[in-house]
């Protein structure tokens, strides 16, 4: 079967959106059958067929292989009729005589490498030359060769294996093949091609074609789309193995292949470990993963070898080792659900329970909420933590919360406990507290918290009557047990604000007298209003469960609910989820409205529906854009979806991008080396830098005075995805040489604005004597002014203060005007070098002598008159400190105005000098110290 | 005691010394009683200002020369405050739109229509106008130029406008179109010769080197006021005698070193290097077309005959860019790289058009 040849009519479907951007796109991404076969070749046909279930046929193939045992060339002819049908019925023309044995069988070989690789320059397949190329390839590959042939070799294993299954009537059949027992193959050409196509690889070795290697290279890597999964040997053909990928592959993306390997009960690590099963390896692998395989003597696959694994691995089922685990597992799961089932039935025969609320009415969140702390799933420490805590409370309180206890937690009085949503967190409150034997009194956001309302309304002094009053046996409305012990919690405490003024300054105030243990609850615990909160806590932050302490327990849930869900799915909606349990357990209890079983798909399906939408941080978002597989030919993420990534911050994240576009090594020039490397480097700058100029052109129509909002897509294309499709490669990550940073763009414009202020300022002081505007005057009067007014103070020291003194004068500069000269300053003038030349004996000396004398001033600037604002601190007690913080913000404004109003007035002091000088000579860097208290403007 | 260039700053037209015919039509033009609106244009330093403060003396006498800065607050619709400078003598008044930047509609209506509602009080004035003067004009955003349009023929009773202006390209043409057009152009070496004498012979001391301020005057490019305070930093440091070296602005030396490194190293590493004293040189107050100017030219005297066109084409492009974008950096940036581009492209003498 020449591969070559089939491989033309194929061509791209639907033109990506890639080579829009100057990606080198070049495959389909359909899943059209790529080996539209021949019959050329009637002596090879039996092993072209062998050949293609395992590389190019479609997944859930409906056609049944045809059962009859037919001679073979039939056999062939139908099976090929079947997938003409889905290309191209069209007789491939005969390239090969018949004869062409060998040339043809080596040809096959060479297919699966040729398959991944040499689909790169579509424009250069022409039929004969190519073939040479793959050879070539091959051979030169020197380092590869090893793998290549054990590829092979589990390649013809597989054929074998293949070829002997086929007389089954159904595919589905597991094809028994372990792959150390060497295949008893029926006998047929092959070997004989394939010991004659090594020694063919012997005699090219000498003369690789490094150009041809090259510029396949430089295509960018081939393909997606390309290769079928191939029907599994068993559901869960992968369960028990651990798998790491690294590199790039040919046909699948990084998320697809995770999810394929996920699909049939795979583990995925991200980092190869001793304990890793396979590292399958695509191009460029990363040179850490690289040694960690050597380190620990792993096991390397190639993508194809992977898809091998899929077809033909089945897990030993009489390994006692896992069928042992295996079993444990599902007895620990039943277990669990008989406990269930157990405390259900008990709980229903309590009449008074029974009659409050039906168990079938329940939310699942509730009725199969942990009873017991082994139940609660993850954050164990936490927990524990939270438990002893409360237990040693009421010792605590004794001694006055001096020892810290074990955990360091008895000195306080309150814990706060933090995390995302859904991971148990009011749950552990309510169950440590009931295991305690404390009377939980919950507040939440449903509740209002003001401060009256949680001064009066808790029972901080604990003297609750309650017990006494109802005797021992009595529960309240959430089944605790009410003793004379209590507890506060405060759940959602950052929900607290908004109606409830004060909220958290006097949950805090509550909490330093409190006489029983208060336990708050919040999401986010780096939130603003939680500060104080943070500080007079013991803080536990819970984290989100990982998958497998979760899957258990959920795993007994759905086997109680009588539902078949496999562990992998439900690791997949676990994730999908982001490790809330509630979530899952809705979704789940939605589910079995509709049915008892899920599959992978549907599960991920189910958890894409619930996705919960995050937004992520501008560095996450340029790592991703700028990473190596943004725009790789196997990454799936259409134009929208990139678009996307730019609007989950279009401020920022445009900023980002400029500030990191040159810091990765693009991808597009990995392959090149010497002069044509760094052409086609400068070349990709030089585009995105110009798309980068584009972007900034748009985002002038977006919030110029026109505010064309519609452009924003646009924006988003010109500044983030353009720069990002041309220059996307590795190296700009966090740990790269060049670690990725936070945009200086947004220092440096804010330094410029506060110059140019400062700049005008001197300009309007200077406007009576000099004509220039303020850019003459920084280009041309600062470098003149600077010998007179700043050099000699670098020279002479204190003893040219005088003149310097006058000079400012001169031009109604203040003390406060000498400094922003000096900080405009380039180069050698640049100020911290001057700063350093300049005594601070000098700089103290300036300042008081400038602020003992008077000075002639230009005019008065609004805030030169202002009454030095009151400071509102002190009044009353202490006020809450959210409240603080506003009125802070709030004064200066006030006072200004005030002052803006009654200045007009006093203007007609020029060249007067004035007995008290109101120039407000701030004293500066140096003398700050020692600087007089400067003299009030009198006017004022 | 000031600088030299303040210091001997002509009062009057009289005591300017060159485009005398200017001078002779501005003395006229003060005389007739009816005065225009005027447009003064010119590159910077060769005497706008000085001539339009001749010019209102001649109109209105010494008491213009009695200048008061006021501070006033100008509120924009949406209620923010805005800090106006107003430079003003009894008879006229000047600002600086610009400093508000784009709210500078707002200072232009407000200021101008109280000025022209109000009549003039001094009954000993010479004209019933007062005069503003309007500097950086070309920086007026298109909706102040529109606001001034009306203005200035509707209160032509109360008052006159004197805008000035580097270029008038920027202007919109129907305010050109009010006003009467005067190009300042830039002195000639002569004329700066002549100045610079005069300033001397002020300063009691004599030239004896002509070939001094010869260069003095070159170096300067037609800035009378970059010639004079470089003359005095020269005559302070050297005493001017025998040959001299001007020393170049700190900012122009810095620039310069950028285009070094342009030259020396084409790469990404080069280009954040590159940024970094890009991003040095605006925040300290270079206007990013000075910026741009300065180091293309000193990069275009390095660089070989052929590159020359190329990198000036770009500059030109990346400047448009430059005015019509708000972040300045990014266009200078691609300029940069792209100059790297052809400087290298230029060395390997590869053609890489073929490489998409």
């Amino acid at each position: 079967m020449p591969p070559a040849k089939e491989k033309v009519p194929v061509k791209p479907q639907g033109r990506d959106i890639r080579g829009f951007f100057g990606g080198s796109s070049q495959t389909t991404p359909a899943p059209t059958p790529k080996n539209a076969p021949t019959r050329s070749n009637l002596i090879e046909i039996s092993d072209s067929e062998d050949d293609k279930p395992v590389k190019s046929k479609t997944l859930p193939r409906p056609t049944p292989k045809v059962t009859a045992p037919k001679p073979k060339s039939q056999r062939v002819m139908d099976d090929d009729d079947d997938e003409e049908l889905a290309v191209k019925p069209k007789p491939a023309p005969k390239r090969k005589k018949p004869t062409a044995l060998l040339s043809s069988d080596e040809d096959e070989d060479v297919k699966p490498k040729a398959q991944s690789v040499s689909e790169r320059k579509p424009t250069t397949r022409k039929a004969p030359v190519k073939k040479r190329k793959d050879e070539e390839f091959i051979v030169s590959s020197g380092s590869e060769d090893n793998s290549e042939d054990n590829f092979e070799d589990e390649d013809e294993k597989a054929v074998k294996g293949k070829a002997k299954a086929k007389p089954a009537p159904k595919k589905t059949t597991p094809v028994v093949k372990p792959k150390t027992t060497p295949t008893k193959a029926p006998v047929k050409a092959q070997p004989a091609g394939k010991t004659k196509d090594e020694g063919d690889k012997s005699t090219n070795d000498p003369k690789p074609n490094w150009a041809a290697k090259a510029a396949k290279l430089a295509g960018g890597p081939a393909a997606p789309g390309s290769k079928q999964v191939p029907p599994s040997a068993d559901p869960n053909c992968l369960s028990g193995l651990s798998f790491v990928f690294t590199g790039e592959l040919s046909a699948f993306s990084r998320d697809e292949i995770i999810d394929i390997a996920k699909r049939y009960g795979g583990r995925v690590v991200g980092q190869p470990s001793s304990r890793t099963d396979y590292v399958i390896l695509g191009a460029d692998a990363g040179p850490s993963k690289l040694a960690a395989i050597k380190k620990n003597n792993l096991k390397t696959l190639d993508e194809d070898g992977f898809l091998e694994l899929i077809a033909t691995r089945i897990p030993d089922s009489r390994d006692p080792k896992l069928k042992k685990k295996l079993e444990k597992e599902q007895d620990a799961i039943r277990q669990a659900a008989n406990e269930l089932e157990l405390r259900e039935k008990k709980a229903s025969k309590q009449p008074a329970k029974a009659a409050a609320v039906p168990l079938t009415s329940q939310l699942w969140t509730d009725r199969y909420a942990p009873r017991t702390l082994k139940e609660v799933c993850g954050n164990k420490g936490q927990v524990e933590k939270l438990q002893l805590w409360l237990h040693d409370w009421a010792s605590s309180l004794k001694s006055g919360f001096k020892k810290p206890g074990r955990n360091g937690m008895n000195t306080s009085r309150a814990v706060l406990i933090t995390g995302p949503p859904g991971i148990g967190k009011t749950t552990s409150a309510h169950l440590c507290a009931k295991l305690e034997g404390f009377t939980p009194i919950e507040l939440n956001a449903s509740d209002a918290r003001s401060k009256k309302l949680i001064e009066n309304s808790t029972n901080v002094s604990n003297t609750s009557l309650d017990g006494w009053m109802h005797g021992s046996g009595t529960t309240n409305a959430a089944g605790v047990g009410i003793t004379d012990k209590s507890c506060l919690i405060m759940d959602e405490v950052d929900g607290m604000s908004a109606g409830d003024r004060g909220g958290v300054g006097a949950l805090i105030a509550l909490i330093k007298k409190s006489k029983i243990p208060v336990i708050c609850i919040a999401n986010d615990k780096g939130a603003q209003k939680l500060r104080p909160l943070v500080n007079n806590t013991f803080n536990l932050p819970f984290r989100r469960p990982e998958a497998n302490a979760i899957r258990s327990r959920l795993m007994s849930i759905a086997f109680k609910e009588k539902m078949k869900i496999p562990a992998n799915v439900i690791d997949q909606l676990v994730t999908g989820a982001q490790s809330d349990i509630r979530q899952v357990l809705n979704m789940l209890s939605t589910w079995k409205l509709s049915g008892d079983s899920m599959d992978f798909d549907e599960g991920k399906h189910l958890a894409k529906m619930n996705e919960k939408y995050t937004v992520m941080t501008p560095f996450d978002i340029t790592y991703k854009m700028m990473g190596p597989y943004m725009f790789s030919a196997t990454s799936r993420e259409t134009l929208n979806d990139k678009m996307e990534l730019y609007f989950h911050d279009p401020s920022f994240v445009p900023l980002f991008i400029q500030e990191n576009y040159l810091k990765t090594e693009p991808a597009k020039v990995k392959h090149d080396a010497g002069p044509e490397k760094t052409m086609k480097w400068l070349q990709l700058m030089d585009k995105a830098a110009t798309s980068l100029s584009d972007s900034d052109l748009v985002d002038s129509m977006i919030h110029g005075p026109e505010q064309h909002w519609s452009l924003m897509p646009l924006h988003a294309v010109c500044s983030t995805v353009r720069p990002a499709s041309f220059l996307y490669g590795s190296g700009g990550g966090y740990g790269g040489q060049n670690p990725m940073s936070f945009p200086v763009w947004l220092g440096q414009n804010s330094k410029q604005n506060k110059l140019n202020r400062q700049l005008m300022d001197i300009q309007a002081r200077m406007r009576l004597k000099v004509s220039s505007d303020k850019q003459e005057l920084r280009q041309s009067y600062i470098p003149a002014l600077f010998p007179y007014i700043v050099k000699p103070l670098m020279d002479e020291g204190v003893s040219a203060v005088d003149t310097v003194i006058d000079r400012m004068d001169d031009y109604f500069l203040n003390r406060d005007d000498w400094d922003t000269l000096v900080e405009l300053g380039l180069d050698e003038y640049n100020d911290s070098l001057i700063l350093k030349k300049i005594s601070t004996a000098t700089k103290t000396s300036l300042t008081r002598k400038y602020n003992s004398k008077d000075h002639p001033i230009a005019f008065h600037k609004a805030q030169d008159l202002g009454k030095v604002p009151k400071k509102i601190a002190a009044v009353g007690p202490a006020p809450d400190l959210e409240e603080a913080f506003e009125v802070d913000e709030e004064i200066p404004d006030e006072p200004e105005d005030k002052a803006d109003d009654d200045d007009i007035s006093h203007d007609s002091l020029i060249k007067k000098p004035k007995a008290k000088s109101a120039a407000s000579g701030k004293p500066a860097a140096g003398g700050k110290a020692k600087a007089k208290p400067k003299p009030k403007a009198k006017k004022a | 005691m000031s600088l030299w260039v303040d210091c001997y700053r002509p009062k009057s037209l009289d005591e300017l010394h060159y485009h005398e015919g200017l001078s002779a039509r501005l003395r006229a033009l003060a005389g007739s009683g009816d005065f225009p609106h005027m447009l003064f244009y010119g590159p910077s330093g060769a005497g706008k200002k000085t001539r339009v403060a001749c010019t209102l003396r001649e109109l209105f006498g010494k008491g213009v020369e009695k200048l008061k800065i006021d501070q006033r607050v100008f509120m924009t619709p949406s209620r923010r405050k805005l800090d106006v400078n107003i430079v003003q003598s009894n008879f006229h008044l000047e600002i600086t739109p610009s400093e508000v930047g784009n709210y500078d509609r707002v200072v232009i209506q407000e200021l101008l229509k109280e000025i022209a509602q109000t009549q003039q009080v001094d009954i000993n004035a010479r004209h019933r106008f007062k005069v503003v003067v309007i500097n950086e004009a070309d920086t007026l955003t298109r909706d102040a130029q529109a606001a001034l349009r009306r203005t200035m023929e509707k209160y032509m009773s109360n008052m006159r406008i004197i805008l000035c202006a580097n270029s008038t390209s920027k202007l919109i043409a129907p305010i050109k179109s009010r006003c009467l057009l005067v190009r300042v152009a830039a002195p000639t070496e002569q004329e700066m010769m002549k100045v610079m004498k005069h300033v001397a012979d002020r300063q009691n001391f004599r030239i004896d080197d002509d070939n001094v301020i010869q260069e003095i005057a070159q170096d300067a490019d037609g800035n009378l006021r970059k010639a004079l305070l470089v003359f005095e930093a020269l005559k302070m440091q050297t005493g001017l005698n025998g040959p001299i070296t001007i020393a170049k602005p700190d900012w122009e030396t810095y620039c310069h070193k950028v285009g070094d490194m342009i030259i020396q190293e084409q790469s990404p590493q080069r280009v954040m290097e590159v940024r970094t004293k890009l991003y040095e040189l605006l925040s300290h107050c270079i206007p990013p077309s000075v910026v741009l100017k300065t180091i293309a030219s000193h990069v275009v005297d390095k660089v070989d005959e052929s590159l020359k066109a190329d990198i000036m084409h770009w500059a030109a492009v990346y400047e448009v860019r430059m005015r019509v974008g708000n972040k300045k950096i990014f266009h200078l940036e691609a300029w940069v790289v792209k100059v790297m581009s052809l400087y290298k492209h230029f060395v390997y003498g590869i053609d890489m058009s073929s490489f998409d």
